[in-house]
């Protein structure tokens, strides 16, 4: 490679003599390698494909050699995830959850260097001061001290441009307001219309009392200690109660405890539970099953272990007090973990649990009967067809609604003549062009199309492990060479709003205001960048800076 | 007897033969099945904690030998997605499947058979001059495409047929017959059958009509001309009637394919059935999902064939002694 690139420079110095003008080139180091950008195939995803063909047209101009490669969605994580230094650059999305309405699991998950091996920093990014203030971060309790350490966050992430952000999507969802009464559906931000608080208070207007709504995945399993599918939480959250609850605002409010109150040091909640609490089995919710419920996954449930590590002690009070104790202070412990653990019976998972077999946790066991104690109460699961919960009569916060029918629907096309027709009067997914929805609106004239941005965001992401991406200036040239307008009104159909945080402007409190534009963009600028940088454009190809040389065949 | 013994060897050799084949294909795919469990709070701990569970830390010999011997139980293990034994899985979609394909197939070869025989029977007519190309043309259209239009003519226009999944939503059944037999599932059954009976019957039709025109040349169909028979008669009684055997054959094969199900029409009607269990599987990389559901749709396939030979071979004395 060295070689070969000595004689072009030979080649090219004495064809700059030959013309009379001067060598200027002398300085560069080899060519950077054809790059491959990994994207779900077109098919699959046909905004991602999209965005990745235009950024690539726009890197092109910059004289570099790039390939985008679309694939199915297990062989680009087998890629991404578990061959971290044989990529190059691949397009990636986070989805919103209501547990990212506390930006700690995303800002200390995604870049923190703890997780470069094995978890979600697949970037490989490593940066001691990052590192240094998110775990700060975790541990200050004052809001507004926490929020100027998250923006400092936000700061560093943009200049080092860990990741290329493109958009925030728009959500859009839809619901039948001749069916149910506008007033009573409520926004979630971030999440938008279908979050648990419109399920739980929404109010039927006529005779149509049932709730009909659509998902495009499969379940994948309803149990209280298993993270599975997106849309299984859906349906979880409904169906098991938890000491607090993500609010509308985004932040953690009382719920199954009635007070939440922490010590001076934050190191110490007491919470007293609502009187009455039921099972749907009829047996009394006690506070035997709240430390059940916390201390089960240690053992038993994986994926929520984490969530209740910190947990160093619980102490039962009286009847209806418990008092946790941590490890250290927590900021995110309200949204990461009282939010999100879900309050299970003992008296039906105890037994369940003593009698697994070799090799498996609570993740493995199927119950016939899901005895939650939330506003909602399992009825049943068609696989591939239909969940079916009924409403909670004795919960203090009971449904209004007769039955919540959330079925499949696989085709997307189709929701919106179900919409119409009145086979959904409530449209929780929708992935299809949201001018197609309107449009429908406006045709119906009772349906009432909602939109919100995301927590989520679509990004691109590059691999630090690989040169030229170690460098942060290239990948600063590289980001400010995006045309981020283009792609949102291109490949999203304008409903987007462009990016350049892990914090969504959803989380209006968290967000750093004016991050988005504080990227300044353009090829010309990109360019700059570059030569600043000491990278050489030579016969249209980019090189490396003088004596750095191509560490990978391609 | 012997016969059956040895057509019987093949068939367990041609299963074990499936089964080692499906083990190691899904193996060497690309993609984890751990990838579907990836989330931002995902720790090395709780991946090796799932390799394990799935018990994807034995050697590929070890998994392969386990493997073999449940499945010689009867045992085809749990789906790494679903976490429930995959034949309960795939039984719970099974029967919608096997449904749809059956009311297609019949729709299908009733109309390609009498559809076939009129044309044979107006060959060189005008009828004919239109229906062969509009056979092929359906028979060439994708069946999305046929699908999504049918759904936009007949559900979202006219309203006549519901637009997706089996039943209506949250309707209850005492009895998984009471539920397939009602009018309620019937009426959804409509749209995907038809749209797959469209896309079937080029087959059956074109085959029933160049047999008729075969038969017609005989000289028995000159022979019931003279005797003064009339048209109907010979059409139906006569040429028909032999004309149908391989119509006949290729609907026995089509039986057989039927349990794959179908996967492009489970997805645009939103219809329960296993040619969608097969794709997520695939997908997700559940290998004790994927391979169990192949081998359970091979068996059935061979164990029909097995059953065809050995019936042809009681009923028909030249397949006997061709085998002697």
């Amino acid at each position: 490679m060295h070689t070969k690139s000595k004689g072009l420079l030979y080649a090219a110095m004495t064809a700059g003599m030959i013309a009379g003008t001067p060598p200027v080139m002398a300085d560069a180091g080899d060519p950077i390698r054809e790059l491959t950008l990994i994207s779900r195939a077109q098919a699959a995803n046909p905004s991602q494909f999209q965005a990745a063909e235009l950024i690539a047209q726009q890197w092109r101009q910059l004289g570099l050699d790039v390939a985008v490669r679309g694939m199915p969605r297990p062989q680009q994580s087998d890629a991404v995830w578990y061959n971290r230094d044989t990529w190059d650059l691949t397009m990636w999305q986070m989805v919103g959850r209501p547990e990212r309405s506390d930006p700690d699991e995303l800002i200390y998950n995604l870049f923190h260097s703890s997780t470069r091996d094995a978890g979600f920093n697949f970037v490989g990014y490593a940066n001691e001061e990052y590192d240094r203030i998110v775990e700060q971060q975790r541990v200050t309790a004052d809001l507004d001290e926490r929020k100027a350490l998250i923006d400092q966050l936000q700061d560093i992430v943009n200049e080092d441009q860990v990741y290329a952000f493109l958009v925030h999507p728009l959500q859009t969802y839809a619901f039948n307001s001749t069916v149910w009464n506008a007033s009573t559906v409520v926004e979630q931000a971030g999440l938008g219309i279908k979050n648990f608080w419109t399920f739980s208070g929404i109010e039927p207007l006529g005779d149509q009392t049932d709730m009909i709504l659509n998902s495009s995945d499969e379940l994948n399993a309803i149990n209280p200690f298993y993270i599975s599918g997106a849309t299984d939480s859906w349906v979880t959250e409904l169906i098991w109660d938890r000491m607090m609850r993500i609010g509308p605002d985004g932040l953690a409010q009382p719920w199954a405890a009635e007070s939440v109150s922490w010590t001076e040091d934050a190191q110490s909640v007491t919470m007293t539970m609502r009187e009455g609490m039921m099972w749907h089995d009829g047996e009394p919710v006690t506070t035997e099953d709240v430390v059940f419920s916390f201390t089960a996954p240690l053992d038993y449930a994986p994926m929520y272990r984490p969530f209740v590590e910190d947990i160093s002690n619980i102490e039962v009070i009286d009847e209806r007090t418990v008092r946790f104790d941590l490890n250290e202070p927590n900021a995110a412990f309200e949204t990461s973990t009282l939010a999100k653990i879900n309050l299970a019976p003992k008296h039906v998972w105890e037994p369940l649990l003593a009698n697994l077999g070799e090799g498996e946790n609570a993740e493995s066991i199927v119950e016939d009967e899901r005895i939650g104690s939330g506003p909602f109460k399992f009825n049943r699961w068609a696989p591939q067809q239909e969940v079916v919960l009924d409403p909670n009569e004795d919960h203090w916060a009971a449904p209004e609604m007769d039955r919540f029918i959330l079925r499949i629907v696989l085709n997307v096309e189709a929701t919106l003549g179900m919409l119409r027709s009145g086979e959904l009067n409530f449209l929780s997914d929708y992935t299809g062009d949201p001018a197609l929805l309107f449009e429908a609106a406006e045709a119906d004239g009772s349906i009432e199309v909602i939109e919100s941005v995301d927590i989520g965001f679509q990004f691109l992401a590059f691999n630090h492990r690989r040169p030229p991406f170690n460098d942060a200036t290239f990948r600063r040239a590289l980001s400010a060479a995006i045309n981020r307008d283009l792609i949102r009104n291109a490949a999203y159909n304008g409903f987007a709003v462009n990016a350049n945080s892990a914090v969504s402007p959803a989380l209006s409190f968290w967000h750093k205001d004016g991050i988005t534009e504080e990227l300044e963009t353009g090829i010309d600028l990109a360019k700059s960048i570059l030569e600043n940088g000491g990278y050489v454009l030579e016969d249209g190809t980019l090189h490396y800076p003088m004596g750095q040389t191509e560490q990978f065949d391609n | 007897m012997v016969y059956v013994l040895k057509r019987f060897v093949h068939m367990i050799f041609v299963l074990w033969a499936v089964a080692t084949i499906l083990f190691f294909m899904f193996r060497t795919m690309p993609g984890s099945p751990l990838a579907a469990f990836l989330d931002t709070t995902t720790s090395a701990e709780q991946q090796e904690a799932l390799i394990r569970q799935f018990g994807l830390n034995k050697t590929l010999g070890e998994q392969y030998w386990l493997f073999l011997t449940n499945l010689i139980q009867g045992d085809l293990g749990q789906s790494f997605f679903f976490r429930k034994p995959v034949t309960e899985v795939v039984m719970g979609v099974l029967p919608n499947s096997i449904i749809l394909m059956l009311a297609s197939l019949i729709i299908a070869y009733i109309f390609g058979i009498v559809a076939g025989a009129y044309l044979a029977w107006r060959r060189g007519s005008w009828v004919e001059g239109v229906g062969i190309p509009l056979v092929l043309t359906t028979r060439a259209a994708p069946e999305f495409w046929l699908g999504m239009v049918l759904l936009a003519f007949f559900s979202f226009q006219l309203g006549w047929f519901p637009s997706g999944g089996a039943n209506t939503s949250g309707s209850d059944w005492e009895s998984g017959w009471q539920r397939v037999t009602s009018l309620d599932y019937i009426s959804h059954l409509a749209l995907p059958a038809i749209t797959l009976a469209i896309y079937l019957q080029g087959l059956p039709l074109l085959l029933m009509r160049s047999n008729m025109l075969n038969v017609l040349q005989e000289e028995f169909i000159t022979m019931a001309r003279m005797k003064g028979l009339s048209t109907s008669t010979i059409v139906m009684r006569h040429a028909a009637r032999n004309a149908l055997l391989p119509v006949a054959t290729a609907f026995a094969l089509g039986i057989g394919g039927a349990v794959g199900g179908n996967v492009v029409v489970e997805t645009v009607f939103s219809w329960p059935g296993i040619g969608r269990l097969l794709v997520n599987a695939v997908a997700a990389s559940d290998y004790p999902l994927a391979q169990g559901a192949f081998l359970m749709i091979t068996g059935v396939l061979v164990i029909m064939n097995f059953i065809a030979d050995v019936t042809y071979h009681l009923l028909d004395p030249r397949v006997r002694d061709a085998t002697r």
